[in-house]
């Protein structure tokens, strides 16, 4: 449900969030991220890859660009998860949060899952046209703007199970 | 247990390969900018991969290569050598141009010239077979190289200019007077021409000609510059010359030889 509403806000971000070519707002990948473990990489990445196409198809972007960004973060998921909060989460069969495991690891792994994705969507995007300090003025500036965007999701996607 | 492990990962990464391309697909498909961009790394792909394979393609053909240029190389080296030998012939039919009546003329090239010494010599590769005597001239196109001194039946022996026993009879310009003619024995092309009357004026940088005295050389060869001159015993000049001929470089040389000689001597005995 959190799932889709998120989609959906997704989706107004990508037809109305213009402000600057030098931002791109995604919430994606902490979408990706937060999926809950017990979902396989597979199942992950096909999630991933419709989410992407629904968001290219009902928006202005080229179609395949955020699924071919975001299938990536999905595939390295459980990766990242295990490398940064450690393979005691799978053993306990839980998903993490910011309550229990603190906000700097969240926080890292948002912006790996994040920095991942955009490297791609932005790569792909400018197609080799852009020069690189355009491009690297992008990443940092998305990576910032969706970053701080991304973390009021985390109430709804990683929710502190103690609460 | 691991093997699962390992076949979820490969199913994995076959599903993410499979997404991956299917998305790339997609996108070049829907926009002119990603499919330029796919197509272009994917020639610089393909090329790179091509050249990497016929880069050792042909570190393999290295060995026929090798013969090949080896055969190449014979084959050029002939054809210098027969070239060279042609520029050698046309030299001397240049030579031969030089005419001086009253002389004959054999065209020949220098075997051995030695420099360096008081008594210098010149081995030339052409003997009596040749039409070669002793007492001739041996010219080039800037003067007086020396003298034949003895002759074998392909070869002559010469004596250099630069050596103290020969002197040749030399003329200052064109109408001046006459004198004679000898190495300096200290510079390469450095001569003396003595024993010109003290009433024959000359100008520094008069060429010295030969006069046609000696009966060895036919008159009016160039032999050189007439540089200061110095007074002998208050009667003649001795006048400091440099030679026209360079003798580090005589290869190709003329032996004139006076039809006359044999009939003159005559006379004087």
């Amino acid at each position: 449900m959190a799932y889709g509403l998120l989609l959906l806000a997704q989706l107004l971000l990508s037809n109305y969030f213009h402000i600057t070519p030098y931002i791109t707002l995604t919430l994606l990948p902490v979408m990706v991220l937060c999926l809950p473990l017990r979902i396989s990489t597979i199942g992950a990445m096909f999630i991933a890859c419709l989410s992407g196409l629904a968001i290219d198809l009902l928006s202005e972007g080229v179609l395949g660009l955020n699924a071919l960004s975001l299938v990536p973060v999905a595939y390295l998921r459980k990766g990242l998860v295990n490398l940064i909060f450690g393979p005691e989460l799978f053993a306990r069969k839980e998903d993490f949060s910011v309550g229990r495991y603190g906000f700097g690891k969240v926080a890292m792994a948002l912006l790996l899952s994040l920095l991942l994705f955009l490297l791609i969507y932005i790569w792909a995007d400018g197609a080799g046209t852009r020069p690189l300090w355009f491009n690297g003025l992008r990443l940092a500036a998305s990576l910032t703007a969706s970053f701080l965007v991304s973390l009021l999701t985390l109430g709804v996607l990683a929710p502190d199970p103690r609460k | 247990m691991k093997a699962r492990g390992f076949l979820n990962q490969l199913a994995s990464l076959v599903v993410f390969a499979a997404l991956e391309l299917a998305m790339l697909y997609l996108t070049t498909r829907s926009a002119d900018l990603q499919r330029i961009w796919v197509a272009r790394a994917g020639h610089a792909f393909m090329g790179a991969v091509w050249g990497s394979s016929e880069s050792v393609r042909n570190y393999f053909a290295l060995g026929k290569e090798n013969k090949m240029l080896v055969r190449e190389n014979e084959k050029l080296q002939q054809e210098l050598a027969d070239a060279k030998e042609r520029l050698r012939q046309l030299r001397i039919d240049t030579m031969r141009v030089n005419y001086h009546p009253g002389y004959s003329l054999i065209p020949a090239e220098v075997v051995k010239l030695s420099r360096g010494k008081q008594h210098n010599y010149i081995i030339l590769n052409r003997g009596f077979e040749d039409g070669v005597k002793e007492k001739s001239g041996i010219i080039t196109h800037a003067g007086v190289v020396g003298i034949v001194d003895a002759v074998s039946e392909h070869n002559a022996f010469a004596l250099s200019l630069q050596n103290h026993d020969i002197s040749i009879s030399a003329r200052l310009g064109t109408e001046g007077g006459s004198g004679i003619l000898s190495w300096d024995g200290i510079h390469s092309n450095g001569a003396l021409l003595k024993e010109i009357p003290l009433q024959y004026h000359y100008n520094v940088g008069d060429t010295v000609y030969t006069s046609g005295h000696s009966l060895l050389f036919p008159p009016d060869i160039p032999l050189g510059i007439a540089g200061e001159a110095r007074v002998v015993n208050g009667a003649t000049n001795e006048i400091k010359v440099t030679l026209f001929q360079d003798f580090s470089a005589v290869r190709y040389v003329m032996v004139v030889h006076n039809d006359a000689l044999d009939e003159i001597e005559g006379f004087q005995e």
